[in-house]
């Protein structure tokens, strides 16, 4: 039966392999070491290759463990500076975007391991050695899925490589709450976090500039959060609408009354005499999926 | 009788020793000759040219082949077909071989033809000295597209390549800086590049300016000044804005009532351009206070933490 569905086209509900996804990737994993974070050292980016696919190909593609893809996070494994972790939910554009790059803290997306898989899509075939571009299982039509396999590895890995003040960015707009009380957080990152090396976990719930005020700190799931962390034994402090990254969120809304700054009563007299447009309303800010650099890509600029 | 036969035997044995003697001579000459020779070859293979600046990164084929897929996956601006095997070559075939301060447009001309593409109106950013801040703005307002946001400039910024007369022809220990001299690789490169971009640009089109230089937010000398400027298309394009950014806590040098700022306008209506200029431009003041949260300057006026 499936071999004649095979043969009708697509045999999953999902998008296929990303094109090129070993030129990507290969080429990714040199401009991590060569331009974005060369302080990682050396790392072999075709042995790299070779343990990611050898890890789902020629297999079930309903069957993929985390713990398959384990050769290659050992290979790409690389320090991750002390109290520059960041952890998120539910904003993951918005937080590429404050971690700058690695440059201010190393979200998993800037980890070399991150950096490779991030925003593309791959699964194999039973009983061949090719990747399948056509389709690839859905979450939902399976749950031990390449994919989520790689980033449930992923994020075990980064939590356990985290030290010092480790910091998590949480949504207080998301519907069903800031903190998934399933997700990768909570089931992958939280348990795998090693007591001894961290100092303190500081959580920041910040609302969308236009959106409900969901959750905060001290309520609903935030208060399930702050308990099981206190109960594992952590330091933790909690900030609602932490500025730095609402100044973020503001980019798509300054003129919004959350979005004054105090200090820019002045600004209007700052004008050159040529007078200025800047035109009506902004365009609601479109985070549309973006290649973390790469680069920039590049990288570190 | 004895005394012929031992005179003999002597005349043998000198022959002998003579044999070996001019056969060890022989071996020894080959050998001398041999190291000689070898000598000279290593000799005939000389180093790369050296130069101020990094070398060629490496692994460049694979970097730019990853970064051409990722842009052509990722979809941001339509492009049509891109052979990406065939812009690897092209690139190379710029300069490898070529003494790197040679560089000319027609090395550059083929890649450019095959990784141009047009860019929407009202999009294009040019920018001068405020390539952190710039680029951090149009990675978080896709809106803006700056040179290093196209399909060119993606796959080349903050990259380094060079080529050498001898082999292998690309020269990973050293490049030349811009300043050592006029055609550099890479200052020809990002002139073409920029060339393009401006000449591509139509609508309302947008420069980020630093206002904390010393010598002057706009400065003839840089790329935007000397090439950029002169090649926007007062045809295609309906207004020129100047965003004028001072670093948050930096020196507040130049404003757009400064002269560089006059400067710069005058060359710009002189070619019939309408121009605004606004300092310290809102939202990407914001962004300055994302990586400035603790300055007076940055504070938020209403901080609102109603419960749910």
């Amino acid at each position: 039966m499936n071999n004649f569905s095979e043969v009708q086209g697509r045999k999953w509900k999902g998008e296929g392999t990303t094109q090129n996804l070993e030129s990507i990737s290969i080429g990714r994993c040199y401009d991590y070491i060569r331009v974005v974070n060369p302080a990682v050292g050396e790392k072999n980016c075709s042995e790299l290759w070779e343990a990611f696919i050898n890890a789902f190909i020629n297999k079930d593609p309903c069957n993929i463990l985390p713990q398959d893809f384990e050769l290659f996070f050992k290979l790409s494994l690389h320090p991750i500076p002390a109290d520059k972790s960041l952890f998120w939910e539910n904003n993951q554009l918005l937080v590429n975007s404050f971690s700058d790059r690695a440059r201010r803290y190393m979200t998993l997306g800037d980890t070399l391991f991150g950096f490779f898989g991030d925003f593309l899509n791959w699964c194999g075939k039973e009983n061949s050695t090719g990747l399948d571009y056509e389709s690839c299982p859905t979450a939902a039509e399976c749950e031990n899925n390449a994919v989520d396999a790689f980033w449930r590895m992923a994020s075990m890995t980064y939590a356990q490589h985290s030290s010092g003040v480790v910091h998590v960015l949480l949504n207080g707009s998301a519907e069903g709450g800031a903190y998934p009380v399933r997700g990768f957080f909570a089931d992958y990152e939280i348990p795998y976090l090693q007591r001894d090396k961290i100092s303190q976990i500081v959580i920041w719930v910040v609302d969308d500039i236009e959106g409900p005020n969901i959750d905060s700190c001290g309520y609903n799931t935030v208060q399930i959060l702050e308990d099981r962390l206190k109960a594992l034994g952590y330091d933790v402090t909690c900030t609602d609408n932490y500025e730095p990254v609402m100044f973020l969120l503001c980019l798509d809304n300054p003129d919004h009354s959350k979005c004054t700054l105090s200090s820019s009563a002045p600004a209007a007299a700052q004008r050159g005499p040529i007078s200025s447009d800047r035109g009506g309303s902004w365009n609601r800010l479109m985070f549309v999926s973006f290649v973390g650099f790469l680069f920039r890509s590049a990288l570190v600029h | 009788m004895p005394s012929q036969r031992g005179s003999a035997r002597r005349r043998q044995r000198c022959v002998l020793l003579t044999g070996i003697a001019i056969l060890l001579i022989a071996l020894v000459l080959a050998a001398a000759l041999a190291s000689v020779l070898t000598g000279r070859k290593e000799e005939a293979s000389p180093e790369p040219l050296k130069w101020q600046g990094g070398g060629t990164t490496r692994n460049l084929r694979e970097i730019v082949l990853g970064r051409c897929y990722s842009y052509l996956v990722e979809g941001r601006v339509k492009l049509g077909d891109k052979d990406c095997l065939k812009i690897w070559e092209s690139l190379k075939a710029a300069f490898i071989h070529k003494n790197p301060c040679n560089a000319t447009t027609k090395d550059y001309q083929p890649l450019m033809e095959l990784a141009s593409h047009p860019v929407p109106c009202n999009k294009s950013l040019f920018w001068s000295r405020t390539y952190d801040l710039v680029h951090l703005y149009s990675r978080s307002n896709h809106h803006f597209l700056t040179l290093e946001d196209t399909f060119l400039g993606y796959m080349l910024d903050g990259l380094s390549w060079c080529g050498d007369p001898s082999a292998p022809g690309i020269n990973y220990e050293s490049c030349p800086k811009w300043s050592e001299c006029e055609g550099s690789s890479g200052s020809v490169f990002w002139k073409m590049a920029s060339k393009m971009f401006a000449e591509a640009a139509c609508g309302v089109v947008h420069v980020m300016l630093n206002g904390s230089i010393e010598t002057g937010a706009f400065r003839s000398s840089s790329v935007f000044g000397s090439v950029e400027v002169f090649n926007l298309n007062p045809d295609k394009i309906s207004e020129i804005r100047i965003w004028l950014m001072r670093d948050i806590g930096g020196p507040q040098s130049d404003s757009c009532s400064g002269n560089s700022i006059k400067k710069l306008r005058n060359i710009l209506e002189e070619r019939n351009f309408k121009i605004t200029c606004e300092d310290n431009y809102r939202p990407v003041q914001l962004l300055q206070c994302v990586h400035n949260p603790g300055h007076p300057d940055c504070s938020l006026c209403t901080n609102s933490t109603e419960a749910p």
